[in-house]
Formats: C-alpha cells, sequence, structure tokens
C-alpha cells in the first residue's frame, strides 16, 4: 500500500509546489476564458435573440413520441416541408439495442402535428402507440422568462447565505465568480455543442449552482476558519477533499448518461449539462476560487 | 495491530437507531400496501353505463378469480375474458372480488381495464405510468382565485359524469400570478379529453322532456352562493336516530325563462305525498345529456311566473356533523352543476401531455438501471480514493438508505413521482454523496482534536452547504406554474434527511470505524 501511495504523493506535492509559485499567473486562464464567454454569449445574443437555443418546451410545439419502428430519415424527408422545424430522434432500449420509439419535434400546433403524421403513417395515433406533449408558445415563453428569473433569484439568495456564513467580501465573492463562472462556462459549452436546451436542462444548469458550491464553501472554510497547518497544507487538504466529492458526481453523473443517453433525451440532457458543469467546476474551485482566496489570505498575513 | 484478533465492538448510538427505525418505517410505508400479499388484477376503470358498472364492479376493487379460474395477472385475465367472447353469444361470467360473486351476462368483453396489483405504495408519475395532463388558462382573461375554483368545480363535475374519478385538478398559479387549472389522469386517456376540457360543458334542466332552462346567462342569471340566499339553515335528528340537515339556494332565472317554467308546470299534476305536495313530474338537471340530478317541485311553483326559484335539499349522517358536512357538499355539488355552462370566457389549453403507458414501464427500467450505475461509479471512485472496503461500504449504505427513507416519505404522504421528482431525488443524492465525503475526511484530518470535534467541523461545512441549496431551490417552487415542484421537493426533503438523520448516522459510524 505505502509503496503505491508514494509516487502518487509525490506528484501531487510538485503541483503544489508548482501551484504555489504560480497560482496568481493562473488567474490569468480563467480571466481569458471568462472574457471570452462573455463576448461569444454576446454574439450568440444578437445572432439568435438569446441566450440560448431553446427546444420546443421552451419555445412552444409539440413533440410526438411513436412507439415501435418507424424510420426516422424517410419520415423527415417525407414531412420537412409540411412540418415546421421537424426534428426527429430515435430511442433505443440499453440492454436490447431493440427500437423502442421515434421522437418527432416540431413547432407546429397539436392538431396539425397529429393529422400530419397520421396521414404519413396511414393510422390512427392513439394513447397505446404514441405519447404527445405540446405546449402552447405563449405558454413556453412564460415558462422561460419565469425558470430564468428562478434561476438569478437563486443565484441572489445563494450569494447571501455564502455571505452569512464566510463574512468577509472578498472570499465570498471568490465562491461567487466561481459558481457564476461555472454556470457561463457550461452555458457557452452547451452552445458550442449545438445543444437545443429544455426546461430540464435549465434545471440542470440551477443544480450547478448547489453543486459548485459546496466545494467553495469547502475550501473557503478550510482556509479561512482553520488555523492549524500552512495555509498551502490546509489548501492541499481541500483540494484532495473536494476533488474526490466532484469527480465521484462527475463520475455518477456519466456513468447514468451511458444508460438513459438512448433513451431519455430529458435526463440526457440533464446529466450532459451537469457533467460539463462538473468539469468546470473542478477548474474554477481550484483555480479561479483557490488563487483568489490564496492570493487574499497571503496579502492579509 | 494484529489483524484478524480484532473484534470490532459496534456500538449502536441514538443517532444509528434513528437510521434505523426511520429505514423500518419507511419500508413499511413502501411495501404495505392495502392489497399487501393479495393475488389477482386490480380494476383501473369501470364503463360508466356498463353491465359491470350496474353489477357493482368499481375502480380499486381487486378481482382474484373469474369463473372459478384463479387469475393472477393481467396475461390469465385477458386470456380467460378472450376465449368466451369469440362467439359473440350473451355468456355469463362470474367475477370474483374479495370472496363474493358478481356475475355478468353480456355479448362483448365487459368494459373494464385491469393493471397488476402494486407491489409498492410508491406513486410513480405520468412520465412513468403513462396518463395525461393539461394546463388550461381562459383565454385574454386575467382569472380571479374564486372564478379559478369554480372552474375546478366545474370541470370535475364534468369529469365525474363521464366516469372518469381517476384524476387531479386543481387550481395553479406562477410566479407572475397568472392562474392555471391543471389536470392530471393517472393511465388511460380519455379519448376526447381535449373537447373535454376546453369545452365547457352544456347544461340543462327539463321537465319530462320539456327544456326549461339552459346554462349561460340568458336564462339563469345568477346562482347565489352565499349570504341569505344560499346556506343550510336547519338541522333536525330523525326517529330512527340519523341527522338531517337542510339546505336551501336561490337560482335567479330571466323573464324568459321564468314564463318558460310557469307555462310547463301550469299542465302538471300534484302528487301529495307524506312529505307535502309535489308536482308530478320532477326538475332533471342534466350535464351533456347525462342525467345527473332529479328535484321535485313543489306544489306553490305550478304555473307561477317567478324569475327566483329556491332549491332545497338536505344531507343525512350518523351525527350532526356528518350530517351537516354532507349537506355543504350536496349544496355545493348542485350549485356547481347550476352554473355549468355559465363561464364568461373561453379555455384555452396551454399545455397538453398524453404519455403511453408502454413508454412508461421502459422509462422505470432505464431510470433503476441509471441509479445502479451512478451508484457503482461512486463506490469505483470511493475506494480507489480510500483504498477501504469500510467506509467506502458505509458511505454506499448510507446513500441507499437515504433513497429508502426518501419514497418511504415520498409514498407516505402519497407523493407522485414525475420526472422533475426523480432527477431531485439523484440531486440529493449526489450531494449527500459530497457531504459524506467531507465526513470521512475530516475524521482524517487535524489529529490533535477529538473526533468529536472534527465531526463539528465537518457540519459546519455541510450545513452551510445545505442552507445554499435549499434556498437556491426554493424559487423554483412557484416558476412554470408549480409543474417543477417535485424536483423542488424531492431535493430539499433528501438533503433535509441527509442532515438531520442519515449523515450524524454516518459520523457515528465513520467515528467508530476511526476509533
Amino acid at each position: 500500500m505505502e509503496e503505491t501511495q508514494k509516487p502518487t504523493k509525490k506528484g501531487l506535492r510538485k503541483l503544489a509546489t508548482f501551484h504555489n509559485e504560480n497560482y496568481k499567473k493562473l488567474l490569468i486562464i480563467p480571466l481569458i476564458l471568462l472574457v471570452f464567454s462573455f463576448v461569444y454569449l454576446g454574439i450568440f445574443y444578437t445572432q439568435h435573440g438569446d441566450i440560448i437555443q431553446k427546444d420546443i418546451s421552451l419555445k412552444g410545439g409539440t413533440s410526438i413520441t411513436i412507439n415501435g419502428e418507424v424510420d426516422a430519415e424517410a419520415l423527415t424527408q417525407a414531412l420537412s416541408e409540411k412540418l415546421e422545424d421537424l426534428g426527429t430522434r430515435e430511442i433505443y432500449d440499453l440492454v436490447t439495442r431493440e427500437k423502442i420509439a421515434i421522437i418527432i419535434e416540431t413547432t407546429a400546433g397539436i392538431e396539425e402535428a397529429q393529422t400530419i403524421l397520421e396521414d404519413y403513417l396511414g393510422y390512427e395515433l392513439t394513447e397505446e402507440n404514441s405519447s404527445v406533449e405540446f405546449t402552447g408558445s405563449s405558454l413556453s415563453d412564460n415558462f422561460y422568462k419565469q425558470l430564468l428569473i428562478a434561476i438569478l433569484i437563486a443565484f441572489f439568495f445563494m450569494a447571501i447565505v455564502v455571505f452569512i456564513i464566510f463574512r468577509t467580501p472578498i472570499p465570498s465573492i471568490a465562491v461567487i465568480i466561481s459558481a457564476f463562472a461555472d454556470i457561463l462556462m457550461t452555458l457557452v459549452t452547451v452552445n458550442l455543442l449545438g445543444m437545443k436546451v429544455s426546461s430540464a436542462g435549465i434545471i440542470a444548469l440551477l443544480m450547478l449552482i448547489g453543486y459548485s458550491v459546496d466545494t467553495d464553501i469547502l475550501l473557503t472554510t478550510r482556509m479561512l476558519k482553520r488555523d492549524e497547518g500552512s495555509l498551502n497544507e490546509r489548501l492541499f487538504g481541500a483540494f484532495k477533499t473536494g476533488t474526490t466529492m466532484t469527480l465521484t458526481s462527475l463520475f455518477a453523473v456519466l456513468f447514468a448518461l451511458i444508460v438513459v443517453k438512448s433513451f431519455s433525451p430529458v435526463l440526457s440532457q440533464i446529466f450532459t449539462i451537469l457533467s460539463i458543469g462538473l468539469a468546470f467546476d473542478l477548474f474554477n474551485t481550484w483555480i479561479t476560487n483557490a488563487s483568489i482566496l490564496k492570493w487574499y489570505m497571503e496579502k492579509k498575513k | 495491530m494484529v489483524y484478524g484478533e480484532e473484534k470490532m465492538k459496534f456500538k449502536l448510538t441514538w443517532k444509528i437507531w434513528l437510521l434505523i427505525i426511520m429505514l423500518i418505517f419507511s419500508l413499511m410505508s413502501i411495501f404495505i400496501t392495502p392489497t399487501f400479499l393479495q393475488k389477482g388484477v386490480l380494476i383501473t376503470s369501470v364503463e360508466t353505463n356498463s353491465t359491470a358498472f350496474e353489477q357493482g364492479l368499481r375502480t380499486g376493487q381487486v378481482i382474484t378469480e373469474i369463473d372459478n379460474q384463479k387469475v393472477s395477472n393481467v396475461e390469465d385475465f385477458t386470456i380467460v375474458l378472450n376465449q368466451k367472447f369469440i362467439s359473440g353469444e350473451k355468456v355469463k361470467t362470474t367475477f370474483t372480488i374479495e370472496k363474493a360473486d358478481y356475475i355478468i351476462y353480456s355479448e362483448v368483453m365487459p368494459e373494464i381495464t385491469v393493471t397488476e396489483i402494486p407491489k409498492t405504495k410508491i406513486k410513480l408519475g405520468l412520465e412513468l405510468v403513462g396518463g395525461s395532463r393539461a394546463l388550461v388558462q381562459a383565454q385574454d382573461k386575467k382569472l380571479s382565485f374564486e372564478e379559478i375554483s369554480d372552474l375546478v368545480d366545474i370541470v370535475n363535475n364534468r369529469f365525474n359524469v363521464y366516469g372518469i374519478t381517476d384524476m387531479d385538478i386543481r387550481a395553479v398559479s406562477d410566479l407572475t400570478g397568472n392562474r392555471f387549472m391543471l389536470i392530471e389522469i393517472a393511465g388511460a386517456t380519455p379519448e376526447d379529453l381535449r373537447e373535454l376540457i376546453s369545452q365547457q360543458g352544456k347544461f340543462e334542466a327539463k321537465i319530462g322532456e320539456e327544456v326549461v332552462f339552459i346554462g349561460g346567462e340568458r336564462d339563469i342569471t345568477s346562482v347565489s352562493r352565499s349570504g341569505q340566499d344560499s346556506g343550510i339553515y336547519s338541522c333536525d335528528q330523525s326517529q330512527n336516530g340519523a341527522y338531517f340537515c337542510n339546505f336551501r339556494f336561490v337560482v335567479y332565472l330571466s323573464e324568459e325563462a321564468a314564463q318558460r317554467h310557469a307555462d310547463i308546470t301550469e299542465v302538471l299534476e300534484v302528487n301529495s305525498t307524506a312529505e307535502g305536495n309535489y308536482l308530478s313530474k320532477s326538475l332533471d338537471l342534466y350535464i351533456d345529456d347525462k342525467l345527473v340530478n332529479s328535484l321535485l317541485i313543489s306544489e306553490g311553483l305550478k304555473g307561477r311566473v317567478t324569475t327566483q326559484i329556491q332549491i332545497q335539499g338536505s344531507g343525512s349522517g350518523e351525527t350532526q356533523n356528518d350530517a351537516y358536512e354532507s349537506a355543504e357538499e350536496e349544496l355545493h355539488k348542485l350549485q356547481t352543476i347550476l352554473i355549468t355552462g355559465s363561464l364568461p370566457y373561453k379555455l384555452e389549453i396551454v399545455k397538453l401531455d398524453t404519455i403511453s403507458p408502454t413508454l412508461g414501464s421502459g422509462f422505470t427500467k432505464h431510470i433503476l438501471l441509471a441509479a445502479l450505475a451512478a451508484l457503482l461509479a461512486i463506490a469505483l471512485i470511493i475506494f480507489i480514493r480510500y483504498r477501504n472496503v469500510k467506509p467506502a461500504l458505509a458511505l454506499l449504505l448510507t446513500s441507499v438508505s437515504e433513497i429508502i427513507i426518501l419514497l418511504g416519505i415520498a409514498s407516505f404522504i402519497s407523493w407522485d413521482l414525475d420526472l422533475p421528482s426523480i432527477a431531485g431525488i439523484l440531486a440529493a443524492i449526489g450531494t449527500g454523496i459530497d457531504s459524506q465525503i467531507i465526513v470521512l475526511d475530516e475524521a482524517k484530518q487535524s489529529k490533535f482534536l477529538s473526533i468529536k470535534q472534527r465531526m463539528k467541523r465537518a457540519f459546519s461545512i455541510i450545513l452551510g452547504a445545505y442552507f445554499t441549496a435549499v434556498v437556491a431551490l426554493l424559487p423554483l417552487w412557484w416558476a412554470g406554474a408549480g409543474l417543477l415542484k417535485g424536483f423542488v421537493f424531492t431535493t430539499i426533503l433528501g438533503i433535509t434527511i441527509g442532515v438531520l438523520i442519515t449523515r450524524p448516522a454516518f459520523a457515528d459510524i465513520i467515528r467508530q470505524i476511526e476509533e
């Protein structure tokens, strides 16, 4: 046991020394990324009129899931003229790899979509052979706005609690910046991947606030409120605990994602966004937040 | 240390006991159902006005035998019944329900649907069992609280008329104060759901075949619902000991409707009964051409042109309180029937989801697999990090018990586990694991402190994380017409269980492992 652990420990020590010498310079990376994110989102906004690409749960439209084998390609070719913004996706059973159903999304209304599909398929769509989800555009606009408000309020509340816990401005702000950077960078990545965000995706962004603040609070508590050991030792201890936390979450989410990927677009999106966010959390907690905090602590001495 | 000699003395502290008790309670609340250990199939719906319905078959009953053949699953049920109705002749079918026999003669399959008896009390949401959900709003009008609760009553009534009883209709509102009516129906979706919701129904009051008045402001100018003109005015005990409470309310008719009422009643005869003198025909109330109630017309109204008619009725019960409640219920029901068809606005379905039950079962399977995969990943990382089976095992057990307690409480309060709720469970478990890792690491840290002090430190971090998570989630409770409540509820419940029950127990277990 001891032998196997030593080299890794040595490796980590090296990393710690490197970090000790360069932590201020490291802050340039998040700074560049943040600037890039803002610029990118700005351009994205001017092109799309919003900071994300919304799917029909946020834009309004109909999603019809037809059970059984339906050829997605043929259907798209035949109907893309008739159904506005047509998109299809096939879903599979994870174990048997059997095609279970096809999901058809369109911004058309429920009756229109159903009639056109029934004409094409040659049979009636009933609740036995299909599922239908329809969201009116007025509701979805409203829904979207409220989710954004919810995220803003959530973020604001979180910031207040963080201030109450630490009662010192700079460390608190560092936590908040780190959480904000997590969400912002995740959003940019989601856009870069061309994902259409659903209401579930927005919830995933909100979940990120909770997950990212966890490790930041751990880090700040260990650095700020403890006095045993050197600053670096405390940082290193927190790093060990924090990365274990984030890595377990990240792997749990990735494993779950593999399972649901073929089956549930809703859960897939939640898990995808969470994985992206957790990966950025590693970066933002241990580079952004840790560097600001260390700088502050060194200065205070 | 001599390996193998050492016997671990494991002390059950009160915190661990609390966890064990909560676990037992949760397992009981999940698995002890009203149909516990019964074999058969559960009736999920019976077509009203069918022979089966007339013979007394109802939703919720468990069929154990058909024609003395044991039926233990849906397959048995279909096989037995399919064979019988091939010929198209009238045949006799005997259903055994709780040792009583129900006999039905028919040419076609009895119009009932069944499912397997649920093995747990966990209530699965629409995404998992199939069903429909509709969010309804008034077109171009903001509804007041009273208006929306009227609407809920009317639609509830109307669904009952159509024999749909397994549904949940309620008023919901969102962050910006918009009010909606939310309709959720589990399992099979009524075929004409869209019309059923968006049209408010036709109300007619008839005497014999003649229509006296119909729903809407043209005939019924108003229905009194409070104050002097409406309410329970007396309660009495009858000779056989039962209590009666009488109610009355006034319906205001237009001149035109009043005239019609007079013309029709003019020619009716008067019958004398023990309770008083009434006209030979009753006033029959119909919703969508289905009879929902009949009222006796008192002698005094014969041929009289009156724009105010008083409707009286009563409720009975074993105690005065029961009678009062029953009268109140009846009063409310009659008023609701009378205002059906008089909504001064149009309805618009702003969201409609109907989920096929076949997809639902696949969903459950994949979610369970995903949870298993996630737990496996967690176990792997924890083992790699600590190289020790004991804490890894304790951590996994704690997380599993967290899920069990969460499901236990959810089934105890009949919380619908919809997709957002399940996402919430995952979020809570993730946060839980994070906190347990903090406990594990704090236990190893700063050895000069007592283990108790170290645990205290761990909890200061955990509580900080807990409060930020709770406040971050709260706004979502009101967003989006409450459709995301499930997420907020299960996450907060899960992390609260974590902080109050499982984490302290886990800390005690770790303390003993460390010592």
